[in-house]
């Protein structure tokens, strides 16, 4: 169902198109019954082939005729000289050239080509090669024929380096090449397989680097390049690991954050403990009561996440009521997208960016790369920079204006959370930033602070829950309508959600699964229109001591 | 009087959109002789847009339900063909017409897994319980699909495999609640291997990302639940910023290309799926979808002054529903069908598993 555009045509010339069509109607329906009966009779004969081409000529997705057809062939193959053979693969190599004029992009006649080529006595491989040339001249993102040229190129053994340079005269002709951007990337870690990082830092990198500026200096508007460049400046994913284990003797628990959601199915703890899993950042474990509480007794922990075969000491000294073992996000460069060994190779990337910047001031791709360089570079020395380069981006690319104040949300709480560490404090506060989105949560869990306050959040989600050391909540001044994420927090004892849009009584049931919850501020929320909403919360929340001042308006 | 015009420009007709799928489900032109082997989908892109446009009741159900069946290539009386089982595209190799078995052996009919996934999918839009679909048989036939691998061929002769066909089987192995049908394993292996360097998906290994690829790729995780497992949080982030940027107005497939009709869902459905459908720009992708719409005989096609056809009209309907166009039915973004037909096909599988709880 490929585009046909409307043509207006008289009434006479309709009346001759439908008499064609019935005669032409009619001709296929005796060729196809023909062609059936001869298959169910087993019969492979030169007719057989006539029949399936004169069908097929017509309609090249009807793929039940070219299994005949490759049946025929097989046959004949048994029965006929090698010469005899090669001729008739070459004629059927130029019946797919026709069927493939009439439809470049029918799956049947590809996958035919491919089979022939394959059992070609004396195989053409150039041939083959150039009409590919010839149909990526028509059309250079007919992904059939790309396919069809990969599989020519992996039969014949052309090598590697020859294929990039057959991508080097595509992009040199044409920039705006998704496809021979994307087939390049296919071949260089052919060329570099020693590497386990995509594509390995020398001379082959740099050239590709000074390739790919090339052609965004020549179009900065075209997405092509700014794909592959991003690519290239790109790392590898890390190793998954217990990033941290938290232990508190008053809950008498431990809890373990991974470095991805994980789906943990038989964990083993201290070698007591198997429990059933979910899919999720953080594990809790509860230990049997009586433990660990005794202070004057010292505990080694050792956490095996036995699937990764790796493990997480944590020792909890003798006077002290918890401990914990965590990576540090600064050291494990956890928030970089991208490759920061070669800083120096960062660092040129950004001048030239930035050049392109002043010639371009409008182009997003460029905004969002000097992003990018930025974070990996020095993401808090360049913080103001990066939240005006997200201004312009919003105005210039306003369709996805939303998009990129997620983003810049997340940018930001990657950057109080690296304040946080430098600063060796458990407070994480981030107010007044136009927070849409909450993310990274699983970096919170030894947070016993948190300041939201005057953002434009709706929700506390679900991985809310993991910040298993909260003990005070600031998130006034947003449109927070949803707690889902407030449930199960052992230590949280003070919310303050003054003006959002807790609305109904239900809305507040997670917190009922807080236990030292104190104090709850809900003024200049709808819910405190509610009728009786004071005696209805004190059923619900009965420890909640400090509500009624709150509901005095 | 130039404000009139305008609004009559992109106000829905869905009128014209309910007639131009009775007519799909009637007689179709001649350039549609290609589809003849695969009229089953046709089939199911009416049905399912007139349940989108809660028009069911214009057409026969019942009848249709019987030819559905009557596409059912069933086991014969020894079981010999079981790998061979699964739904037909349609009667053009000539089998007798029957809705019931045993199967007849003939050496070319088999099911194909694209006939099978939208026969079920049919079957469940029209109200029917599937009581009289052989489940085992349709396993068995795609299980019979699944290369080393891990994707899957159409048809057990033999075909091109690819991520397209295990969209299908994992949409199989989801409605009939059983996935004994594949291995998933060596589904999401293939399917992490046709990721691109840009975070889109190809066809397969080494393959161009593409709109509709990236859509196969993601809604099978989804149905195989395995979303979170099979991907990490960064692979995740790039994938939306992938999909995100093929917004040009309405949606493009790839980079450079033109905007067509059917990625307003085989984009928008992944975005909903990766929970960022959100950040699109629904004006849009409302005003370019209504720009190809055909205000003579409905439907839409790929492109404006184009030529409407049932894959564009349905697709165009669906991403329109995405975006919460006024008395559409919410189409569930996996799965492909309405929310409503979406809640038909869990009764019935609790249905079978309180059955199966009795069952000694």
């Amino acid at each position: 169902q490929h585009g046909r555009v409307k043509i207006k045509s008289t009434a006479q010339q309709e009346e001759e198109k439908r008499k064609e069509r019935e005669k032409k109607l009619k001709i296929y329906v005796a060729a196809r019954d023909a062609c059936f009966s001869k298959r169910r009779e087993g019969v492979w004969d030169d007719e057989a082939l006539q029949l399936t081409q004169q069908l097929l000529s017509s309609n090249p997705d009807f793929a039940t005729l070219w299994n005949y057809r490759r049946e025929i062939l097989l046959h004949l193959e048994t029965v006929r000289e090698e010469d005899e053979l090669q001729k008739i693969y070459e004629a059927e190599l130029s019946f797919l050239e026709s069927c493939l004029k009439m439809n470049p992009k029918s799956y049947g006649s590809w996958h035919h080509r491919g089979w022939v080529s394959a059992r070609l006595p004396r195989p053409d491989w150039a041939r083959e090669l150039s009409l590919c040339d010839r149909c990526l001249s028509l059309d250079d993102r007919n992904f059939h024929c790309w396919d069809y040229r990969r599989m020519v190129v992996k039969m014949s053994g052309v090598p590697v380096d020859q294929e990039l340079q057959f991508t080097d005269r595509l992009i040199g002709s044409n920039f705006s090449n998704y496809s021979s951007w994307h087939y390049r990337s296919t071949l260089l870690p052919l060329l570099h397989p020693e590497s386990p990082e995509p594509p390995s830092p020398c001379q082959q990198l740099l050239k590709e680097y000074e390739l790919v500026q090339n052609a965004f200096f020549t179009d900065p508007n075209d997405q092509s390049a700014w794909f592959y460049y991003r690519w290239l400046l790109g790392r590898a994913e890390r190793e998954e690991m217990i990033s941290c284990v938290y232990v508190s003797r008053e809950e008498e628990r431990v809890v373990v954050a991974f470095s991805r959601p994980v789906n943990v199915s038989a964990f083993t703890l201290i070698h007591i403990w198997n429990f059933v899993h979910f899919l999720t950042w953080t594990q809790i474990c509860d230990l049997p009561p009586g433990t660990i509480s005794d202070i004057t007794n010292e505990h080694n922990l050792t956490v095996h996440w036995t699937e990764k075969h790796t493990h997480r000491d944590c020792a909890l000294y003798t006077g002290r009521n918890e401990s914990w073992c965590r990576d540090s996000a600064t050291d494990q460069e956890l928030f970089s997208e991208l490759s920061v060994e070669k800083t120096s190779v960062l660092q040129s990337e950004l001048q030239s960016c930035n050049q392109l910047q002043e010639l371009e001031p409008l182009n997003k791709w460029c905004l969002l790369t000097i992003i990018l360089l930025m974070r990996a570079l020095d993401p808090l020395g360049y913080e103001k920079e990066t939240l005006a380069h997200f201004q312009t981006l919003k105005e210039v690319d306003s369709m996805r204006s939303a998009y990129y104040s997620d983003l810049c949300s997340k940018f930001m709480i990657e950057n109080t959370i690296l304040k946080m560490e430098y600063a060796e404090v458990r407070v994480f506060s981030i107010s007044d930033k136009k927070l849409t989105t909450l993310c990274h949560l699983d970096q919170l869990l030894l947070v016993t602070h948190i300041n939201l306050s005057s953002n434009l959040l709706q929700r506390l989600p679900p991985q809310f829950a993991m910040l298993q050391c909260l003990e005070v909540l600031e998130a006034d001044n947003n449109c927070i309508e949803n707690l889902e994420g407030l449930y199960h927090l052992p230590k949280l004892e003070e919310v303050y959600l003054k003006n959002n849009k807790i609305s109904k009584l239900a809305d507040l049931q997670p917190l009922v699964s807080c236990p030292k919850l104190k104090h709850l501020d809900l003024r200049g929320n709808p819910i405190t229109e509610t009728t009786n909403i004071q005696s209805e919360l004190a059923e619900l929340l009965p420890s909640v001591t400090d509500l009624l001042k709150s509901l005095i308006h | 009087c130039f404000q009139l015009e305008e609004f009559e420009q992109i106000d829905f007709l869905r009128d014209r959109h309910v007639r131009f799928f009775q007519r799909t489900l009637q007689v179709l032109p001649e350039r549609y002789a290609s589809l003849e082997t695969t009229r089953l989908t046709v089939m199911f892109f009416a049905v399912s847009g007139l349940d989108v446009l809660d028009a069911l009741d214009v057409i026969d159900r019942n009848n249709m339900i019987e030819w559905i069946y009557s596409l059912q290539v069933l086991p014969t009386e020894d079981q010999s063909n079981l790998s061979r089982c699964g739904f037909r595209g349609s009667s053009h190799i000539g089998i007798p017409y029957s809705v019931k078995g045993p199967g007849v052996l003939h050496p070319y009919d088999s099911g194909h897994v694209a006939m099978t996934y939208t026969g079920l999918t049919s079957l469940l839009i029209l109200g029917d319980d599937l009581s009289r679909v052989n489940k085992q048989a349709c396993l068995a036939g795609l299980k019979a699909l699944q290369l080393e691998d891990g994707s899957f061929c159409a048809v057990p002769e033999g075909s091109e495999n690819d991520i397209r066909f295990i969209y299908c089987a994992a949409c199989i192995c989801y409605m009939l609640d059983d996935w004994s049908g594949m291995d998933i394993q060596k589904a999401i292996e293939y399917i992490r291997g046709s990721m691109s360097y840009d975070n889109g998906f190809g066809q397969g290994a080494g393959l161009e990302s593409h709109g509709g690829w990236t859509f196969c790729a993601i809604a099978s995780l989804c149905l195989m639940g395995r979303l979170e497992e099979a991907l990490s949080q960064r692979e995740l982030d790039r994938i939306r910023r992938w999909c995100i940027m093929r917004q040009q107005s309405g949606f493009h497939g790839r980079p450079n290309k033109p905007v067509d009709t059917c990625y307003s869902f085989w984009v928008g459905a992944t975005l909903e799926l990766l929970d960022v459908f959100q950040y699109t720009n629904y004006e849009k992708n409302r005003n370019y979808i209504l720009s190809t719409q055909d205000r003579l005989v409905g439907g839409f096609a790929k492109w404006p002054d184009s030529h409407p056809d049932p894959l564009h009209a349905y697709l165009g309907l669906c991403g329109l529903s995405l975006i919460g166009e006024p008395n559409l039915r919410k189409v569930h973004p996996a799965l492909n069908i309405t929310q409503r037909a979406f809640q038909h096909l869990q009764q019935l599988q609790q249905t079978w598993r309180d059955n199966a709880g009795t069952c000694t």
